[in-house]
């Protein structure tokens, strides 16, 4: 009875013949024809203006003039063919290789930004200013995802990264404004993260409640008990407990000259660097070293793990605690980076849309990662486009990062396949 | 084995009961209202009377209209010596639970604050003919009698904020944003965008309005009124595109705006803002030297004034509505940078201003209060 809790991994539904496999050409078919119709023969008679410098960078850039209808013609034109070729790798038995995919989406946003941009009242758009945003927005989404990543990888379903993003902010704004110092604000983030998560993992591994029911509750216990203190103590004195000092940012030199990108990734907070470190660390140590492999095999299949000596329910109950100290970090990010003072429920649902970035990355930190990049572009092009007088009804372009991200996940991701534990609680006997 | 199972099995009902009653305790919502007794209070006629508040999701603090409401809820308490309670609304889940609550608490008037919740106390009111209700920023024809809308020709003041805005900018373009595509927000960009207009009329510029186009009534969102981080990002954005006078219309988000002014500024770029709601220089509570001006609806007096007029048993369902002639919308002072704005542009204020309470200028918008 007791053991049937752990079920055995899933069986790997592909037989090794050969299946061809037309959801991939089929789509970029899909896309290229609607490029064909929108970004070729629907482009807007002018041309559209890339600024890739702000006037005070290191280095100036030129911007990039390009006339909508030729961009359209010849991005549409080689995304059919891209198209055309998958179908014939796809015939002949072969598989269509990432880069293809890869290039084709490239090809897809270049046509699509120069066709949403040209129709917009001022066809002049400062992609530095795109890009940055969309990094700054993808940020907390990065940190969530990561945390989401450590927990289910280890077998526990984590929807408390909303709560531990909120807390995470709480904390840092409390105990920055009353510290005065933001380092001390960024370790409270990390403490708050981890509050968040030891309650998690004590009522889903120690006491075996249903997982997604604790995060839910954790989310709205947290959503309450911030907003009470944020309305009771918070606001009677904004300046002794919600006014955190700001991290300095640290530009790293010659790197952050680097035009375009530069500014956005190497003039970071202390946060953002500790997210490419966090990145870094969890991407290495999940796959290469034997922690990693621990972790993946209390996630898969904690009875084998056991067996073997792997001491399943401490493994999980200290990755889920290292998910919050990444997920604290995050929130420490809305406030001591992005703005100074917390306000109530200021996370919005990030926590969610980062749960969404973790299973559209397929469980895997640099999956996460991207998508979480892709989510941002999308939600600050939204901005960007209105701001610019799209024609397009800003209802529209509000859904354009779950269109991308169910175009994504249906297309061009492949089957996602959560570990095979995650979200069973694992009872030794 | 089989003993040691039920033992965990019965510890998790138990505990997640506990957490999930703390959970519940905490946030709330719903839960029955603080009593605040006016004791002590002069004017001791209206003692029995109880006036109720119903916030939405900005919650009472929100430094806009929540904020003002509920202090025009506690001069009451003040100046009329009536009791007061209140109920925070977390969601929108948690209105008609609020709302059914200030019902069991035996008000006499149930103030319930913003447009989100118009269709809750439609109905509310629907079931209980004998309480009386004021809605703020919301007015609906079907209403029962015993509703009285307080609500706010906003765009007048905005128009004022949208013209000062364009005589000021140096780079020749203003931007809004908004929380959502509701009709209590967009009535400040349309005001916003016909000031932008006028000006452009009235001296031949060429000033660009980036957020908001009223002809299709299409523009800039956030998407809700807590993501401050959005804003931020939002007015980064308009900055880059070249704006220097920005006006966020998304409560809270809007100190988002203020931060990334903050930074403009340190970074040598001349960035201000126009606040809405309240006069920001004062509730805010930074980048005071960075606030233009406000557009400011001046709740606080109307909602005294209704429940004044209820205790009185004087009670009737016509709308207020606030406008630059009964002082209920308003353009806030310059403070700070007053020097920013030349005196012709004042005393041209001062002229619209005029025109507009005689009519001379009509400042229309889709989402102004029908008369």
């Amino acid at each position: 009875m007791s053991t049937a809790t752990a079920t055995e991994p899933q069986q790997s539904s592909a037989p090794t013949d050969i299946v061809r496999n037309w959801k991939t050409p089929v789509i970029l078919a899909v896309l290229s024809v609607l490029a064909l119709l929108v970004f070729a023969i629907g482009a807007p008679d002018n041309s559209v203006t890339f600024r890739l410098s702000a006037p005070n960078d290191a280095l100036v850039l030129p911007d990039i003039v390009l006339s909508a209808v030729v961009t359209g013609w010849v991005t549409a034109v080689l995304m059919l063919a891209a198209a055309i070729w998958s179908f014939r790798l796809v015939r002949s038995g072969r598989k269509v290789p990432g880069w293809l995919v890869a290039v084709f989406a490239i090809l897809f946003i270049v046509g699509f930004l120069t066709w949403v941009v040209g129709s917009a009242r001022t066809p002049n758009v400062a992609l530095y200013g795109l890009l940055a945003g969309s990094f700054t927005l993808a940020v907390p989404l990065i940190f969530g995802s990561l945390s989401g990543v450590l927990c289910e990888r280890s077998g526990v379903v984590n929807i408390a990264i909303e709560g531990q993003l909120l807390f995470g902010a709480f904390s840092a704004a409390v105990a920055g404004s009353l510290s005065g110092n933001a380092f001390v604000g960024l370790a409270a983030a990390a403490i708050g993260g981890v509050m968040v998560s030891a309650v998690l993992a004590v009522f889903s591994i120690k006491y075996i409640v249903n997982q997604v029911i604790v995060g839910v509750v954790l989310n709205v216990l947290v959503s309450g008990l911030t907003g009470f203190l944020f309305s009771t103590v918070l606001s009677s004195d904004p300046a002794r407990w919600n006014s955190p000092p700001r991290l300095p940012i640290i530009s790293i030199p010659v790197l952050s000259d680097i035009p375009v990108i530069g500014p956005i990734l190497f003039e970071q907070s202390v946060v953002g660097y500790l997210m490419y470190i966090a990145l870094a660390i969890i991407y290495v140590g999940l796959f290469h070293t034997k922690w990693g492999l621990r972790t993946r095999a209390v996630g898969e299949h904690p009875k084998a793990a056991d067996t073997l000596g792997v001491k399943v329910n401490r493994m999980r109950f200290m990755n889920v605690l290292l998910a919050g100290v990444v997920a604290g970090f995050g929130g420490a990010f809305f406030t001591l980076v992005l703005v100074s003072s917390f306000g109530r429920d200021m996370t919005a649902g990030q926590g969610y849309i980062a749960l969404a970035a973790l299973i559209f990355g397929r469980w895997n930190p640099l999956g996460a990662f991207f998508a979480a990049l892709l989510f941002g572009f999308a939600t600050n092009l939204q901005y960007v486009l209105s701001a610019l007088g799209s024609t397009v009804p800003n209802q529209f372009l509000a859904m354009l990062p779950y269109v991308v991200t169910i175009f994504a996940v249906a297309g061009l991701v492949g089957r996602a396949r959560p570990p095979a534990a995650s979200g069973v609680p694992y009872i030794k006997g | 084995m089989k003993t040691s199972l039920r033992n965990i099995k019965r510890g998790t009902g138990l505990s997640a009961a506990v957490l999930g009653a703390s959970a519940l305790v905490l946030t709330a919502c719903g839960a029955p209202p603080a009593e605040e007794g006016g004791s002590g209070s002069p004017a001791a006629e209206a003692t029995d009377y109880r006036g109720c508040i119903v916030s939405d999701s900005g919650g009472f603090d929100d430094r806009s209209f929540n904020q003002s409401s509920y202090e025009g809820l506690k001069m009451a308490e003040q100046d009329l010596g009536i009791k007061i309670s209140e109920a925070e609304s977390q969601a929108e889940t948690d209105f008609g639970p609020n709302v059914d609550a200030m019902v069991q608490a035996d008000c006499n008037m149930i103030l319930t604050v913003g447009f989100l919740l118009g269709d809750v106390t439609k109905e509310a009111a629907a079931d209980n003919p004998e309480t009386n209700f004021a809605i703020v920023d919301y007015s609906d024809p079907e209403f029962t009698d015993n509703v009285k809308p307080i609500i706010y020709d906003t765009a007048q003041a905005a128009f004022l904020a949208g013209y000062a805005a364009a005589a000021t900018s140096e780079t020749g373009k203003v931007a809004t944003y908004g929380g959502m595509n509701i009709p209590t927000v967009t009535i400040f960009m349309d005001g916003f965008a016909d000031g932008v207009d006028y000006y452009n009329k009235q001296k031949d510029a060429n000033v660009e309005l980036l957020g908001w186009d009223k002809k299709s009534q299409n523009g800039t969102f956030v998407g809700n009124f807590e993501d401050q981080g959005k804003g931020k990002t939002n007015t980064l954005n308009f900055i880059n595109e070249g704006a220097d006078i920005i006006m966020p219309v998304a409560g809270p988000v809007g100190l988002g705006t203020l931060d990334a002014v903050i930074e403009a500024n340190a970074d040598g770029k001349d960035a201000k803002v126009v606040w809405v709601d309240s006069d920001g220089y004062e509730t805010a509570g930074k980048a005071e030297e960075f606030i233009l001006t406000s557009v400011m609806k001046l709740m606080g007096n109307a909602v005294e004034d209704v429940i004044k007029t209820d205790t009185e048993g004087k009670f009737d369902s016509t709308p207020y509505v606030g406008t630059l002639e009964n002082g209920g919308v308003a353009l806030a002072p310059f403070h700070d940078l007053d020097a920013a704005v030349s005196d012709d542009t004042k005393s041209e204020l001062e002229t619209i201003k005029k025109a507009i309470i005689s009519g001379d200028i009509k400042v229309e918008s889709k989402a102004s209060p029908q008369q």
